[in-house]
């Protein structure tokens, strides 16, 4: 039995690498933003908008690398939209997410319908979104964000925005965008990756799971990482061992929620968020 | 009086806007948008049946949006009412064969109950409800999902629903059911509970500034949890008369956006209870004029979610234009 259950978990780690990768890019472009100062309630919206882009984009051209890059323009045209309405007209966050999610489950539901995409997509000859996310991305974004100049004043967005007054806006115009290219991956490695299209409110919350993950992960690269790993393996083993568990298949799906749940209720009284973020 | 008028002319003109924009977004996509408006405007209030169906979709929208209201007031961002409407609809299930009342109790006990849980992970565990509401939406949605595939599947086991509930609320005139005054009622008690009481006058303190209700004496964490109650169980009210009005059975995909929608004829009356009247009328004309569009005009009934963002961006837009003028004067 207790045999079974360490080769189950063991059998489950590359499926849990792979399975949140999505995530894992969600987590690091919000961690970005958040470090910025904004918090993004609406990067469920921004990956989903991509998913749609993206299989639209793969499917008109036949090709999975464009599919990516439409992925990243539809991530882009949210984050301009969002960007607009929190850094130039300044409003409150948390109500501008939750439209833009909105926004964007309706407008993909609707342009999907539109589309007609009846052919298959093109499949990933080879992964490299894996490697990326797990590898580059992680020392790319621990080096900008703490080793440079941009970083700093990017951090200091978020802590105390008087200190670089005058380039408080264009300092979280660019993390926004940072999370645009990150979110946009995610939601692409949704439709092209992990499924073979798209598919109405296919990000399922992962939006929403990314954000508590950043919060658990202190805000710091190293924390995403092992949060997301945690969060990725827990989910999966469960899935794992539903043959032995006896649990319905229903019931398992509520588990990512429930865990992430117990994440945040496990960790985050005792975290220090930036200074000036959501303000 | 003038105040009155000017925040309801900006509510219709960004109804009005909005509406327009989704027009366009027809039209980018090569439907006539006379046609498009013409299907909607018809579809919700162009026949007795039209008008029948908005107002059936305007109950649940009225109470989750009134649910909304009174956490937002209270300065608590309560995004939960979609889960909220899916455990008051299974207590309300599960007591109806005490009867009406006791139902629609259960529901309202259930969906406090549900809410509250958040509150306590805020309360005890500083875990933000934005994000604790909305993964106990995703749980309450697997909830029911479990519940109408296992223990609570009808007894021939032939779909994934309920039976029908015991009971069912009385029915008015065609298909309208007596969920329509108890919601307008709930309308009216919350704005009286909101303007004209002390409790009221506390919870909007809390909302305006949690920093200064504390030292007025305010108990800003009780306030909290008992806001966040309130809003939990006018939510769950909602599921348990969607329930015994409407569907009679529960199935995976019962809510169907109602609790999200909330947010949207929250903000479009301006968080104020009796204004969420009109604005629930208002989305539940647009709810019933997409159902249309997607059966006469094969245009997906989700643009009824798009015409909500829309609605809530263009009175974003709308405010900033007032706050600049108030500030170049």
């Amino acid at each position: 039995m207790f045999d079974g259950t360490v080769k189950a978990i063991a059998d489950a780690i590359p499926l849990a690498i792979v399975a949140s990768t999505p995530l894992l890019l969600a987590v690091q472009g919000e961690l970005a933003v958040q470090r910025s100062g904004i918090i993004n309630l609406g990067i469920e919206g921004m990956m989903l908008a991509a998913a749609l882009a993206a299989a639209f984009t793969a499917h008109a051209t036949a090709s999975v690398a464009a599919g990516f890059l439409g992925g990243i323009a539809g991530a882009a045209l949210v984050a301009l939209l969002f960007g607009l309405f929190v850094i130039v007209l300044k409003a409150d966050q948390i109500v501008t997410g939750t439209a833009i999610n909105l926004l964007a489950a309706g407008a993909t539901a609707f342009i999907y319908r539109e589309l007609h995409l009846t052919s298959a997509l093109p499949r990933l000859a080879f992964d490299p979104i894996v490697p990326l996310a797990w590898i580059v991305f992680p020392v790319a974004l621990a080096l900008l964000l703490w080793n440079t100049s941009f970083g700093l004043r990017l951090r200091a967005a978020g802590e105390n925005p008087d200190a670089i007054a005058s380039s408080v806006r264009s300092h979280r115009a660019l993390a926004l965008l940072i999370e645009a290219v990150l979110a946009g991956l995610a939601g692409a490695y949704l439709s092209l990756g992990l499924s073979s299209g798209f598919a109405e409110n296919m990000t399922s919350g992962r939006g929403f799971i990314a954000l508590s993950i950043v919060i658990f992960g202190r805000w710091k690269v190293k924390g995403a990482l092992a949060g997301t790993a945690i969060f990725g393996l827990a989910a999966v083993t469960q899935y794992t061992l539903q043959a032995s568990s006896g649990l319905s298949y229903h019931l398992l799906l509520a588990v990512p929620y429930v865990l992430t749940l117990l994440i945040l209720c496990g960790v985050a009284g005792r975290v220090r968020a930036p200074e000036s973020l959501g303000r | 009086m003038r105040r009155l008028a000017v925040t309801l002319g900006r509510a219709f003109a960004a109804a009005a806007v909005a509406v327009l924009l989704l027009a366009l977004s027809g039209a980018a996509f090569g439907h006539s948008p006379a046609e498009l408006l013409g299907i909607l405007v018809s579809g919700s209030v162009g026949s007795r049946f039209a008008l029948e169906g908005t107002l059936l979709k305007s109950v649940p929208l009225l109470l989750t949006g009134l649910s909304v209201a009174v956490a937002f007031r209270a300065g608590v961002w309560n995004i939960g009412a979609e889960g909220q409407f899916i455990v008051g609809a299974l207590a309300g299930l599960l007591a109806s064969r005490w009867g009406v009342a006791a139902a629609l109790i259960a529901s309202m006990l259930a969906g406090a109950a549900w809410a509250s849980l958040a509150t306590a992970m805020r309360l005890l565990r500083n875990a933000p409800e934005v994000l604790t509401t909305i993964l106990l939406n995703f749980t309450a949605i697997h909830l029911l999902g479990w519940s109408v595939n296992g223990p609570l599947r009808e007894s021939i086991a032939q779909y994934p629903q309920s039976d029908p509930a015991g009971v069912a609320l009385p029915v008015l005139a065609g298909q309208v059911h007596a969920g329509l005054p108890i919601a307008v009622l709930a309308a009216i008690a919350l704005w009286v509970l909101i303007h004209r009481t002390r409790e009221g006058l506390r919870l909007r303190a809390t909302g305006f500034s949690p920093n200064a209700a504390e030292w007025a004496g305010i108990n800003v964490r009780a306030q909290l949890a008992r806001a966040m109650a309130i809003s939990g169980a006018v939510a769950g009210l909602a599921g348990g008369i969607e329930l015994l009005g409407v569907t009679h059975r529960l199935f995976e995909r019962f809510a169907s956006g109602y609790g999200y929608s909330g947010i949207a004829v929250a903000l479009l009356a301006q968080l104020h209870p009796l204004a969420t009247v009109l604005s629930a009328l208002f989305f539940g004309a647009l709810v019933t004029g997409a159902g249309e569009l997607q059966r006469t005009a094969n245009i997906s009934a989700a643009v009824a979610t798009l015409g909500q963002a829309l609605v809530i961006l263009t009175l974003i837009g709308f405010e900033h234009v007032r706050r600049n003028r108030q500030s170049n004067r």
